[in-house]
């Protein structure tokens, strides 16, 4: 598993005694105002927990929520496809990858925002296959050349062929959730082992936090059941869904929050869940778009999931932007910058522009060069001997050039140098065409794709996952 | 027929690998292999290689020192065997290189000095903070066809000019050329001061002053 720990002192935009305090008011939330739950069984296994139930709305005893805070667990390990330890979700870490779902590519080729397509899908995850500060994926974009009921089991299908990584899957509805999983338990060799070495996480959008639907809790009870990791990600919006501010939505969203920590930990002790680190956002009332890249409330949502010592899935490295430009690359270094320093492990979005709706796999390659460049300057410092190289000072006094010595040849890689960032010469970046930021990053995604070739699954395995989407589109009438 | 050997020459610099290089040395000894051929074809060629790389940005400047150390390991290996067969390496150009009065940096001067001198060119490195005399001297002394001079600031690249106004003073130019190098130097400014050329890296003076020994009608500058 590679370092990722962030160095230096950690950023936190919530103390321990704010922390606190939206805490409490997310209790209070659970206890005077509760919750609709459309799921039959997730109210039956709340009101036989204690908690006072009428129809379908439920209230939440803090007693309850203590108990399921102390046993839902303070880390989560995720594999990758061949089942090495990959990604550790704890403490201050930092963990990156690209987003879900994006309707829209910008196609790095022509320029053009198009609808993408399969073959878009396969070649983008190709990409964060090969972006060496990418750590895990996710689907990127529906594609508009299959049928949409089922665009999440060629995701799924796509990303276990294209990609060693581990994956956050997102599925429509359950039985999509299930198919995928069903793909991951043969890739993996069966449920147990795909239990004791997962390399899937399952994203679960929650409609409000106050009000579940049916398709989200059955997915919970679903993995919580069999003790697969999942992200439990209520969305409040300040100004519309919740109060304007930061606070008031991310108290309000946090009681959301806690309604699955419950119920996961009600279904099964131990059962991991992960958090979201971000929360308390809100909709540009001038606009109405729903904003990726707002300072507003970065930071205050990983620092309470701190402060709960759960593990999270942060959201860094989209744009509001509609091009690849100073704007989405000022966006991503800033988001992916505060979301680091706040130890924000698993962090999502890499690549995204127009607030969700377009991918661009040369943002996705900015980002990923933002990524390691924050990597580079967040670690720790080696302070030892060998890297103080004091022997060579004393040695070779105060005209010295270090540029011969074995010290300077030995460990000159050390130090970070960047891919798509300019660093030479006018004359040189002249002569090799005047480029742009944006140019070079198209650049490097067609020299990576170019030389890339993802490891492949086993015939046996990939056929068996084939299978699974076939299954899929026959009962759909395909 | 030694093809195969000069391509583990070529891979000993670009892998900088400094046991390769005397290694395959010994062995074109033991072969009876031409040390002209070994050196020029062998070990120069992947020099070459790795300072066009360096110059593209696909290599280090530390790669360009390992190549070198490697190179001077052949070098050792090879040069009492040429001393045997009393041959020479053929004399591309007498350079004669230093850093401008008032200025202390070596390390870009030094490199081009050891990338001509692989390449060979004889080379003679007056230092750093060189006054203007010093240079005339030297490039007499020498017979200089070539005069490096290096300023790493922009305060003291005005030295520059002085040494190629001080050279055509004495009578030298413009039989001897004068190259200009360092940070702030660029082309617009060789043309000004009247210097005979410039360039960006190390590699690219190697270029220039093999352009300037093969002909008075060499271009005034690469870069």
């Amino acid at each position: 598993m590679r370092e990722t720990r962030v160095g230096g002192v950690p950023f936190a935009r919530l103390g321990p005694d704010a922390c606190a305090r939206v805490h409490e008011a997310a209790l209070g939330i659970l206890e005077r105002t509760g919750a609709r739950l459309m799921e039959p069984r997730a109210v039956t296994l709340l009101a036989s927990a204690g908690a006072r139930v009428d129809g379908d709305h439920v209230w939440i005893p803090r007693e309850l929520v203590a108990r399921a805070l102390a046993t839902a667990p303070r880390s989560v390990t995720l594999y990758d496809r061949t089942g090495r330890p990959a990604i550790g979700l704890a403490g201050h870490t930092f963990w990156a990858g690209p987003g879900s779902d994006c309707l829209h590519i910008l196609d790095h080729r022509t320029g053009e925002r198009r609808t993408p397509t399969l073959a878009d899908l396969r070649e983008g995850i190709a990409l964060v296959d090969a972006l060496p500060d990418l750590d895990f994926v996710m689907s990127l974009f529906i594609p508009g050349d299959v049928d949409g009921r089922l665009a999440d089991r060629h995701q799924m299908a796509a990303m276990l062929e294209g990609t060693t990584k581990p994956i956050v899957m997102v599925s429509y509805e359950p039985s999509g959730m299930e198919d995928g999983i069903e793909m991951a338990e043969i890739v993996a060799g069966g449920p147990d082992a795909l239990r004791a070495r997962p390399f899937v996480a399952t994203y679960i959008n929650v409609t409000r936090a106050l009000l579940q639907g049916e398709s989200e809790l059955r997915k919970l009870l679903w993995l919580a059941e069999r003790g697969y990791p999942f992200l439990w990600i209520p969305v409040t919006s300040g100004g519309t869904t919740g109060p304007v501010t930061v606070a008031g939505t991310l108290a309000l969203n946090t009681a959301g929050v806690l309604i699955g920590v419950v119920l996961s930990q009600l279904v099964r002790e131990g059962a991991p869940i992960i958090l979201p680190g971000f929360g308390g956002d809100g909709l540009d009332l001038r606009t109405m778009v729903d904003p990726y890249a707002a300072p507003d409330a970065r930071g205050p949502a990983a620092a309470l999931a701190h402060w709960y010592g759960l593990p999270m899935f942060s959201l860094a490295g989209g744009s509001d932007g509609k091009v690849v430009d100073g704007q989405s690359a000022a966006e991503a270094a800033l988001t992916l910058l505060v979301d680091a320093a706040s130890g924000g492990q698993l962090t999502h979005d890499c690549g995204y522009l127009e607030s969700g709706l377009t991918g661009s796999l040369a943002q996705m390659a900015i980002c990923d060069e933002i990524v390691a460049w924050i990597r580079t300057a967040t670690a720790p410092i080696d302070v030892s001997d060998a890297a103080l190289a004091l022997d060579d000072i004393d040695r070779l006094g105060v005209e010295g050039s270090f540029l011969e010595t074995d010290h300077t040849l030995d460990r000159y890689r050390e130090r970070w140098y960047p891919a798509v960032f300019e660093r030479g010469t006018v004359e040189s970046w002249v002569a090799k065409g005047s480029s742009t930021l944006a140019q070079r990053a198209a650049q490097r995604v067609d020299a990576l794709l170019a030389a890339h070739q993802p490891t492949p699954l086993q015939p046996d395995v990939a056929a068996a996952i084939r299978a699974v989407v076939e299954r899929a589109e026959a009962t759909a009438g395909l | 027929m030694h093809e195969e050997l000069l391509a583990a020459m070529r891979a000993s610099i670009v892998d900088g690998d400094q046991d390769a290089a005397a290694e395959t040395a010994r062995q074109a000894v033991a072969e009876g292999m031409d040390p002209l051929v070994a050196i020029d074809d062998g070990y120069v060629s992947g020099l070459s290689h790795v300072g066009a790389c360096f110059s593209a940005g696909d290599m280090f400047l530390p790669d360009m020192m390992l190549a070198a150390r490697a190179m001077k390991a052949a070098m050792a290996v090879l040069e009492p065997e040429l001393a045997a067969r009393s041959a020479q390496r053929r004399v591309r150009g007498r350079v004669v290189i230093g850093t401008v009065k008032g200025d202390i940096h070596e390390i870009g001067k030094n490199l081009v000095g050891m990338m001509l001198s692989a390449s060979g060119f004889e080379v003679h490195d007056l230092g750093v903070d060189v006054p203007v005399d010093r240079f005339i001297e030297a490039a007499r002394e020498h017979r200089a066809d070539i005069v490096g001079v290096s300023a790493l600031l922009t305060t003291t690249m005005t030295g520059q000019r002085a040494v190629v106004e001080g050279l055509a003073a004495a009578g030298l130019r413009p039989g001897v050329k004068v190259i200009v190098g360092g940070a702030p130097v660029t082309r617009a400014w060789a043309a000004e001061i009247g210097a005979d050329g410039y360039s960006e890296d190390a590699m690219g003076a190697v270029a220039l002053a093999t352009r300037l020994m093969d002909g008075a009608d060499a271009p005034a500058s690469v870069g």
